[in-house]
């Protein structure tokens, strides 16, 4: 810190204010003249309005200084007018301070108030940590209950870098500017593209604080972690899957995860070992080649400043939302706008647009708009446009103002002209069969629909290739809990389906109705 | 309405009354906090103390109920100086010397106001590049990414010239206190 200069140290005091954070400690020390700028950095700031806590803080507020008075009534914990020396905010989940403060929360029936402390103090720990070492172990189980180790890597992060090391050696770094992987196997270092980034996708512990306090959450149990004790929360994304996160009771760091069970698997991310704010040595994320290493360099993009340059390089002029991206990346045959927790990546339109045969559809630019999970994808103006993230349907609106997405409220299958009846119980125990992995096909309404038609055409069963293939079949909606398929040839036209378990991508596709041709 | 009998209460950890205390005085001491600290962290951090700590206070010693506000406000005003003391933070913005807590009882509206009208005419006399610079930086809180992009400059050159924009501002801001200190007769006007 007293090596960087004085522009670096103001400008950073600026962005821990502008982040709402405490700066750190001892930017100004012995610094008379950064003392007075930072002087006038906080005058300024008077212009603009004040920052105000969360709508829960009052109430939490009440609730901590009660606490803390009624422990100092008693006479325990602390010494009789000592004030605390530190916020009990902050240091609320260590177990003395927990034990008094359960008390007073299970007397006033009150549990809710706690369970935002655990997300509050996680969220605060989260926003103060600088870098990490760790190993994270990542295990899947399957819908029958059998689960295996997937892998286990070390991580090392700091900032917009990071380093990634697999079981077999294998060495992923990204530095911010440039990303690159060490096959020590192949002898090789393979230059990556930047953008977009799954490898920083999984077990991402902002990212987990952030849903954990944005989603409705309640605390299960304390329990014992890698060796660490650590406090249960069960989360409930609206309209998901409830899913698990378990926060460290020392650090009040996230140290494990578990999804919802989906497509029939679970996975769960834990940091066997983990050590928050350390001294992480540059020499992890500086990018060198190993002796009698070769470089493999395909097309891995460039990180460009404008637009235009993006547009020199890939050949073709984007189409943007009103938001400047954080970060653009040309290719050769693809640009690439980073916004953070989102991206877009666009390339001219070839071929035929082929959708994900259990995507739900939308509309967008006059055309078709593919939903699979957390991805929007369209064609427009000879572009293809996939926005991936947080802010998709936000930033896609900004290229598409016509976007749509399904209304699953269309009562598709009551315009169905032949209703046919449905037995909940056999779909429920195919909803299992699927979940444990077997017969996916149920999960395409499309392939759901030819079984359907083609059982018509040959009642006795289908004998090898289907009688009436798939190109006869397309799907013309899917809301995500209906789907309507036509059929060009055939006894039947038009199939309607429905999610009759689940509506999300695990659910599996049953016909409702169809219309004789 | 709060009651010296609910101050009372509150003393002896009745769950109620504090809740009633904090719910009705949170804001305009957190307010305050926030303009001397300006950032959400500490001031949710120091709001909590000074609370504790009033609240303590009152248990040992007496102190006029109706006046509690402004005794927390003082009582904050002591923390953030201790606070910064232990970690060697600038003493930004607050000449603790000066304080005086009736002053403090008396708010800081004027003191608020006068200050505003003092930056706005500072800020009128620096380049318009740097008042943009300012503006982005420290009023609409665009990172130096951002503001680089916004005014077509590299990063590089955003945290000079925001440096020199500040160093600029500071100038004109004591030039203008020390002319303030020669004419006292405006000095107690403005006041």
């Amino acid at each position: 810190m007293s090596n960087r200069n004085i522009e670096e140290r103001l400008s950073d005091y600026i962005d821990a204010l502008n982040n709402e954070r405490e700066p750190e400690s001892g930017a100004a020390e012995k610094d008379q003249e950064l003392g007075k700028l930072i002087e006038t950095v906080h005058k300024v700031r008077t212009l603009r309005e004040p920052s105000l806590p969360d709508e829960g803080y009052p109430k939490r507020l009440a609730q901590v200084v009660a606490c803390e008075i009624q422990k100092d009534k008693r006479g325990a914990f602390s010494k009789p007018g000592k004030s605390p020396s530190k916020s009990i905010l902050k240091t609320l989940l260590p177990i003395t301070a927990v034990a008094v403060c359960l008390l007073v929360f299970v007397l006033v029936n009150s549990l809710g108030i706690f369970e935002q402390d655990v997300v509050y103090a996680m969220e605060k720990a989260v926003a103060k940590l600088n870098n990490y070492h760790g190993i994270l172990e990542i295990r899947t189980r399957n819908a029958a209950g059998e689960e295996w180790l997937v892998r286990r890597v070390e991580l090392w992060y700091e900032g917009d870098k990071y380093a990634v090391k697999q079981d077999d050696g294998t060495l992923t770094v990204s530095n911010g500017q440039r990303k690159w992987q060490i096959n020590h196997e192949d002898r090789e270092v393979v230059i990556l593209p930047l953008l977009p980034d799954p490898t920083r996708n999984g077990f991402d512990l902002q990212d987990e604080a952030k849903r954990a306090k944005q989603y409705p959450h309640t605390v299960v149990k304390t329990e014992m972690i890698a060796g660490r004790e650590a406090i249960k929360l069960a989360i409930s994304p609206p309209g998901g899957e409830k899913y698990y996160l378990w926060v460290d009771k020392e650090t009040n760091l996230p140290i494990q995860l578990q999804t919802a069970m989906q497509k029939a698997l679970q996975t769960t991310y834990t940091f066997v070992s983990f050590e928050p704010n350390i001294g992480i040595s540059p020499e992890i994320f500086a990018y060198r080649v190993p002796e009698g290493y070769r470089v493999v360099e395909e097309d891995s993009g460039q990180l460009v400043a404008t637009i235009e340059e993006a547009a020199a390089l890939s050949g073709f002029i984007p189409l943007l939302p009103k938001q400047a991206p954080i970060r653009i990346l040309a290719f050769q045959d693809r640009i690439v706008l980073d916004y953070g927790d989102t991206t877009i990546v666009e390339s001219k339109a070839s071929g035929e647009f082929k959708l994900e045969p259990n995507a739900s559809l939308g509309s967008a630019a006059g055309g078709p708009l593919e939903i699979w999970y957390e991805r929007l994808r369209w064609r427009q103006d000879g572009l293809e446009i996939r926005v991936e993230g947080a802010k998709r349907l936000e930033l896609a609106r900004e290229i598409a103002a016509d976007l749509s997405i399904p209304d699953a409220n269309q009562d598709l299958a009551g315009k169905a002209k032949v209703k046919v009846p449905v037995d909940m119980e056999i779909v429920k125990a195919n909803q299992k069969q699927v979940d444990s992995g077997s017969s996916p096909w149920q999960l395409d309404p499309v392939h759901v629909a030819l079984t359907f038609v083609n059982l018509k055409v040959t009642p006795e069963g289908i004998q090898g290739e289907p009688q009436i293939e798939i190109p006869s079949f397309e799907l013309v909606t899917n809301d995500s809990v209906e789907a309507v398929v036509e059929v060009k040839e055939g006894p039947i036209e038009r199939v309607y389906l429905k999610r009759l378990v689940r509506h999300d991508e695990t659910g599996i596709w049953t016909v409702v109705g169809y219309d004789p041709r | 309405m709060l009651t010296a009998d609910m101050y009372e209460r509150a003393i002896e950890g009745d769950q109620d009354a504090i809740e009633e205390i904090c719910l009705a005085t949170w804001k305009p001491l957190y307010l305050f906090i926030y303009n001397k600290v300006q950032n959400r962290e500490e001031a949710e951090d120091i709001t909590q103390e000074a609370y504790i700590k009033s609240l303590k206070y009152l248990q040992e010693s007496t102190f006029p109920i109706d006046n509690f506000l402004s005794f927390m406000k003082t009582v904050s005003l002591n923390l953030i100086r201790d606070r910064w003391r232990q970690k060697n933070r600038s003493r930004v913005s607050i000449n603790f010397q000066e304080i005086n807590p009736e002053d403090v009882a008396r708010g800081d509206e004027q003191n608020d106001i006068a200050q505003r009208l003092l930056l706005e005419s500072a800020l009128a006399k620096l380049s318009q590049e740097q008042k943009a610079i300012i503006d982005l930086r420290i009023i609409k809180g665009y990172t130096v990414a951002e503001t680089a992009k916004l005014l077509g400059k590299t990063e590089g050159a955003i945290r000079t010239a925001q440096y020199r924009a500040l160093k600029a501002l500071a100038k004109i801001l004591d030039e203008s206190a020390q002319k303030g200190q020669s004419n006292p007769k405006r000095r107690e006007s403005g006041e």
